[in-house]
């Protein structure tokens, strides 16, 4: 565990020296995500300013909502990049220098680069818009309430990591997988409002099937004290289990590389 | 006593055709078919602690995939291998600490930072001990000498300099077995040989035990004793280089330069001429009489002077794959 921990350090600082590398490159890329952050921003102003209400949720609830999409987005951001790369290392053999490294090749090749200017832009005004709509909405602040939030967004982190992995993983047959990528993408943002606006049979794909609607939605319900307990279960659940078929695919798509010509 | 042993290792790969054009590429939306190719049909060699050996081949002949077999990279689809003793595709983590890959046309080093710092990052992923750590580092970096490159990013070195950071990059952990993958493709002379140099004097300080791959003979010959030689997925030849020439018929080859202009007409007599032009000639001569015919050749022809070497490797190796490829 220590070393994985030494090693993680040791990535993300190369990451953040090879970025820093083009301070263009990183400071437009900061600008950029801004820009993408004030759309977003968007959402919440025009949930103020025409006052809308889905079901018991005021304003101040779907800025908590929105605040945890934005984050969630911020997470993901962070080694999303490997994810779309893992097509074009199979295509080029590029896995042939990682396969004979003494460390987990999942955890080398899903989580080798991080990228922080869509990670520091994201997250902060993800946390400012949770902390804002939190005191907005007036919801008691407890230990339990922040500690079992920030449990459940450690969940919803894992599920997003064996969740987004999956689709990519067939990169390892199909080779290229950027039209599942555009679908992927699209899924991630049907949770920039709370899954309460979809209809019911949406709301049961979205929360057992492709269980998206998790990722956000739960650790928000369990702050506003909506949580149920069996889907406080599910929170905690679905992540081991999309996160053990996420291995065990791993395992089989490795088993099927056939590395490139030389 | 043998550190890799391989029987009858064979590795087929599965794929399509596609026929040109835009009605082949609609065909293939709807039907594939799949065909299969023998990449390495039945290999079987061994290598004993601390030898060089050279894989040698044409392109295509399976040698990096064989490597790639031994380093657990590729699973075969048949046959045994044990590699220091493991499997290597069972890819074990004690395995991976016990060898390295060098593959001349793939890198591990990070492209916009500088080599140290992607030696930092296998140091953390092989457990080395700060001491051993900058100990290797110093060591190889003078034997390399590449130390004053140590802060300069990786995209700014040249092909022989980033050759050298990715020798160094492999040897961190000090394996015990060495595959390298064509490591002079594209380097110029002089690169070529510091990399043979540093190869040769690490071989013989750690005792390392190295399979290479090259199309250089010259890597082949000044750095193995012993050549496997692969054609069409099978081991056609494994014995010492020396030997090789005998398998052609024991030839010797002899240029001469003259004070006048030679027909070849005038050197045909002496032997198969391979080359004339104005005063110089290249004679290929069988080695058993050779005196004799040199002699003949100094008595009866304005010879200024002459030298007598060995046929080229490449051309003895180009004519086992030559034989092979007609026998199959």
């Amino acid at each position: 565990m220590r070393k994985y921990l030494r090693l993680t350090g040791a990535l993300m600082k190369l990451s953040l020296m090879s970025q820093l590398e083009y301070r263009i490159n990183f400071i437009s890329g900061v600008m950029v995500e801004m820009g993408w952050m004030l759309v977003k921003l968007l959402y919440v102003a025009v949930v103020y300013r025409i006052g809308v209400n889905i079901g018991t949720f005021t304003p101040d609830h779907i800025m908590i909502f929105i605040g945890i999409y934005v984050l969630m987005t911020g997470f993901y951001m962070l080694y999303y990049l490997n994810f779309t790369l893992i097509g074009h290392m199979v295509q080029t053999g590029e896995l042939d220098m990682y396969l004979v490294k003494p460390v987990s090749l999942q955890y080398i090749i899903t989580l080798r680069q991080w990228s922080f200017p869509m990670f520091l832009t994201n997250a902060t005004a993800g946390s400012i818009l949770i902390i804002a709509g939190w005191h907005r909405a007036g919801l008691p602040v407890s230990f339990v309430r922040v500690a079992g939030f920030l449990f459940l967004l450690l969940c919803s982190n894992l599920l997003t990591y064996s969740l987004y992995l999956i689709p990519n993983l067939l990169s390892f047959w199909i080779i290229s997988t950027g039209g599942l990528d555009n679908i992927i993408a699209a899924m991630w943002d049907f949770n920039n409002m709370p899954c309460m606006i979809y209809g019911k049979w949406m709301q049961r794909i979205g929360i057992f099937i492709l269980p998206v609607f998790v990722i956000t939605n739960f650790p928000g319900l369990f702050i506003m004290g909506e949580l149920r307990p069996f889907m406080f279960v599910w929170a905690v659940g679905a992540p081991v289990i999309f996160f053990i078929i996420a291995r065990l695919l791993w395992k089989r798509a490795v088993k099927n590389y056939s590395s490139a010509s030389s | 006593m043998a550190v890799i042993e391989v029987q009858h290792l064979k590795k087929e790969f599965s794929y399509y055709k596609k026929k040109p054009g835009l009605a082949g590429s609609l065909h293939n939306l709807f039907h594939r078919e799949t065909l299969t190719k023998e990449a390495v049909r039945d290999i079987s060699f061994s290598v004993e602690k601390g030898e060089i050996i050279g894989l040698l081949g044409p392109n295509g002949a399976g040698k990096t995939t064989t490597l790639k077999m031994l380093s657990g990279i590729l699973y075969p689809t048949s046959g045994q291998a044990v590699v220091d003793g493991f499997v290597p595709w069972e890819r074990q983590n004690a395995f991976k600490r016990r060898f390295s890959i060098v593959m001349g046309q793939k890198n591990q080093l990070w492209w916009d930072l500088p080599a140290s710092d992607s030696f930092y990052l296998n140091k953390c992923i092989f457990n080395i001990d700060d001491q051993q750590y900058i100990h290797t580092i110093e060591e190889l970096s003078e034997l390399l000498e590449v130390r004053e490159l140590m802060s300069v990013q990786v995209r700014r070195l040249s092909l022989g300099e980033r050759m050298k950071m990715e020798i160094l990059a492999a040897l961190i952990h000090r394996p015990d077995i060495l595959f390298l993958d064509e490591p002079t493709i594209g380097l110029d002379i002089v690169s070529q040989q510091k990399i043979r140099g540093f190869l040769r004097y690490y071989n013989e300080q750690q005792k390392t035990t190295i399979i290479l791959t090259s199309h250089y003979m010259r890597d082949i010959e000044e750095l193995c004793q012993r050549a496997v030689i692969i054609s069409q997925g099978q081991v056609v030849y494994d014995d010492t280089l020396s030997k090789i020439n005998q398998l052609m018929g024991d030839k010797k080859v002899l240029t001469l330069k003259f004070s006048e202009d030679i027909s070849a007409q005038q050197l045909a007599p002496f032997g198969k001429v391979r080359e004339c032009k104005c005063r110089e000639g290249i004679l290929e001569l069988p080695k058993e009489g050779i005196r004799t015919t040199m002699a003949d050749i100094l008595s009866r022809l304005p010879v200024e002077d002459f030298t007598v070497t060995e046929v080229p490797l490449e051309e003895s190796i180009a004519l086992i794959f030559r034989k092979e490829g007609a026998v199959s």
